[in-house]
């Protein structure tokens, strides 16, 4: 088991990863799917954009003042993806692969707002948002 | 988690920034900086010679008249342009804060942000800096007040805030029309450095800013040259002594923001898990080295269950603080900033011992992350038991060490607290309004906390401070630092 993450700075690093990670797998979606590709390249961008907002609540609030280094107590193992996409994957099974990742995601951010409700207030509201967001993603997806 | 990677990648030969330019230095005697975690030397720093912090005072002094007649709008866009490149640069800023001083990463963030936020409050000077008048205050006649800049204003640094603390002052004097000379501490001048290249880059004229390195002959200048109009000091109280004290005789004005004994109080209603997250971060953030810094934990009341139940998730949650080197984004404390603090603070743990408090938690074999040299690391330390007499509940110790009091009621400890020689900031934990009021009114501390761990005012209000915390009339930061840096000249008018 890996270690459990407490500072501000793993939790942003993991939610770097994890929304690249996720724009590398809609990539690849698009590239085998063109008739979604619009779709898909869409999630990809908007994973650059919800990042954008998670990395600009952290760095316009973070103060020394706040709990920046005790706000978190997670288990990173818990919010992995599993991004692989073997060849000759149905497109369904893409999208629930898609769809289980995001399930996921939405579990994370969540997780981190609940967790960071004693910073600054826009911390855990741009972790709602993005979980917001995902969560509309979600029923996007369910419609493929 | 990696290591983030380090900014700096060579020794670099510090240099002055006079006048607008980067000068080298003609001392003899240089220091070396090392980053406390690694122990490599990540720069040498000169010790200036009289005649370069002379030329710094006087490059200032000659740079005012125009700076003074530059319009505030246009002086405060200069300001605008420097906060830009602070936003650009903010990773590495705060990388090379780490890397000099020892903070986590998410600290050293934070400070940037700080400092920044001084820049962005200074950015309103051209209202905040207007003056007022009345009509008619004998028939006729019409009186009203400016705030004028005065002229030459400096600042002697501490190594605990290397880059924040500076901003306190630097962009309200200037946006006030001063001119400004910063002498960093010469344990961590890098960023420092860094800032006054973004100064340059911003279009500040020259002279108007300026960076001198050196040590105590270099401050001794900067407080007695006769050009210089007011000083300004972050540091102990002993220094800060000599420096209000000269800085008198010589006819200036002066802030001396000191040290600090700082009481966290924790009442039985308060909440256990958010009161710990802020006390962790109070006690051992910046690795206890920082005037707001919680220093003594007292627990109020007889509740036996509550405080056992409190103090254990307290101990348990600073075991598991993880120690070692800033720029690894999982650790919560770094080392102390220089070999010599961790001395001062090994020193009181074992006053604390032989005073016969009870050392829960012993930070003196630090469990480090990674390979790193011991020399500076200190872990987390606890003491329990402790009388509120003992030396190590009322010297600052300014390391990370939490002394557990017991109070059997809130007027004892505002006693207490009253009685120390510090009055720098003090927080009550509680749900009790009443509590939290009488807390506040009758506490001689010029930062007060009602559930918060850091009392750090804003850039947009006064850091207050008390007794012999502070040494001044007005503070740094907010509408104080504007009115000391500014004189306020009375016009009174009459037209025949």
């Amino acid at each position: 088991m890996a270690m459990k993450i407490n500072t501000c700075s793993e939790v942003v690093s993991l939610a770097r990863e994890l929304e690249q990670q996720g724009a590398t797998f809609y990539q690849e979606l698009a590239r085998r799917w063109p008739e979604l590709s619009e779709v898909f390249s869409g999630f990809a961008k908007e994973n650059e954009n919800y990042l954008t907002l998670v990395e600009r609540a952290y760095y316009g609030v973070i103060s020394d003042a706040y709990e920046g280094c005790f706000a978190f107590d997670m288990d990173p193992d818990a919010h992995r993806i599993d991004t692989d996409l073997p060849e000759g994957l149905s497109r369904s099974q893409a999208v629930a692969r898609a769809t289980a990742m995001e399930e996921n995601l939405i579990s994370f951010y969540r997780e981190a707002a609940q967790q960071s409700r004693s910073l600054m207030a826009d911390v855990p509201r741009a972790m709602e948002m993005v979980a917001k967001k995902r969560t509309e993603r979600l029923r996007k997806l369910q419609g493929l | 988690m990696a290591v983030l990677e380090e900014p700096i990648k060579e020794v670099l030969e510090l240099k002055n920034y006079v006048n607008g330019e980067w000068v080298d230095s003609k001392a003899k005697e240089r220091w070396d900086v090392i980053n406390p975690a690694t122990q490599k030397k990540l720069a040498t720093v000169p010790m200036s010679t009289q005649e370069e912090v002379e030329g710094a005072i006087q490059a200032a002094q000659e740079a005012f008249p125009e700076w003074r007649r530059t319009p505030p709008l246009a002086r405060v866009r200069c300001l605008f342009r420097l906060k830009e490149m602070m936003e650009k640069n903010f990773e590495t800023l705060s990388r090379v804060q780490t890397m000099e001083h020892g903070k986590s990463i998410d600290e050293s963030r934070g400070e940037t942000r700080r400092g920044i936020e001084m820049v962005e409050v200074a950015t309103g000077i051209p209202s905040l800096m207007q003056g007022y008048n009345l009509e008619d205050i004998a028939s006729g006649i019409d009186e009203y007040v400016v705030y004028q800049p005065l002229g030459v204003f400096t600042h002697i640094a501490p190594f605990n805030f290397p880059f924040m603390v500076p901003l306190w002052y630097s962009p309200f004097a200037l946006a006030t029309g001063n001119t400004f000379v910063v002498k960093p501490s010469p344990r961590d001048p890098i960023s420092q450095v860094k800032l006054a290249e973004m100064f340059e880059e911003a279009g500040i004229p020259p002279g108007v800013y300026n960076v001198i390195h050196g040590g105590a002959e270099a401050a001794k200048i900067l407080m007695e040259h006769p050009a210089v109009k007011g000083v300004t000091f972050v540091g102990t109280t002993s220094i800060g002594k000599i420096v209000y004290k000269t800085a008198g005789e010589n006819g200036k004005r002066a802030i001396c923001q000191l040290s600090a004994k700082n009481f966290m109080v924790v009442m039985p209603d308060a909440d256990v898990n958010a009161t710990i997250a802020a006390l962790l971060t109070s006690f051992f953030g910046n690795t206890g080295q920082r005037c707001l810094s919680g220093a003594n934990l007292v627990m109020v009341g007889d509740d036996e269950k509550f405080n056992k139940r409190f103090l254990e998730t307290f101990f348990d949650a600073t075991a598991k603080i993880k120690v070692g080197y800033g720029l690894d984004e999982s650790v919560q404390m770094g080392p102390m900033q220089s070999a010599d603090g961790k001395k001062r603070v090994l020193k009181y743990i074992e006053i604390g011992i032989k005073e016969g408090a009870k050392l829960v938690l012993d930070g003196r074999k630090a469990n480090i992350m990674g390979d790193y040299p011991e020399t500076c690391f200190v872990g987390p330390t606890i003491f329990e038991n402790v009388e509120p007499q003992m030396t190590i509940a009322r010297e600052e110790i300014f390391g990370p060490v939490a002394a557990v009091l017991r109070a059997r009621d809130l007027d004892t400890v505002i006693e207490w607290i009253n009685a120390s020689n510090y009055g720098n900031a003090a927080a009550i934990f509680t749900g009790s309004g009443k509590a939290a009021r009488e807390f506040q009114y009758r506490v001689e501390c010029g930062n007060i906390g009602i559930n918060i761990g850091i009392v750090a005012p804003m850039a947009f209000f006064p850091f207050s401070g008390m007794k012999d915390s502070f040494y001044g009339v007005l503070h740094g930061q907010g509408k104080d630092a504007i009115r000391f840096f500014t004189e306020s000249k009375v016009v009174v008018q009459r037209w025949f």
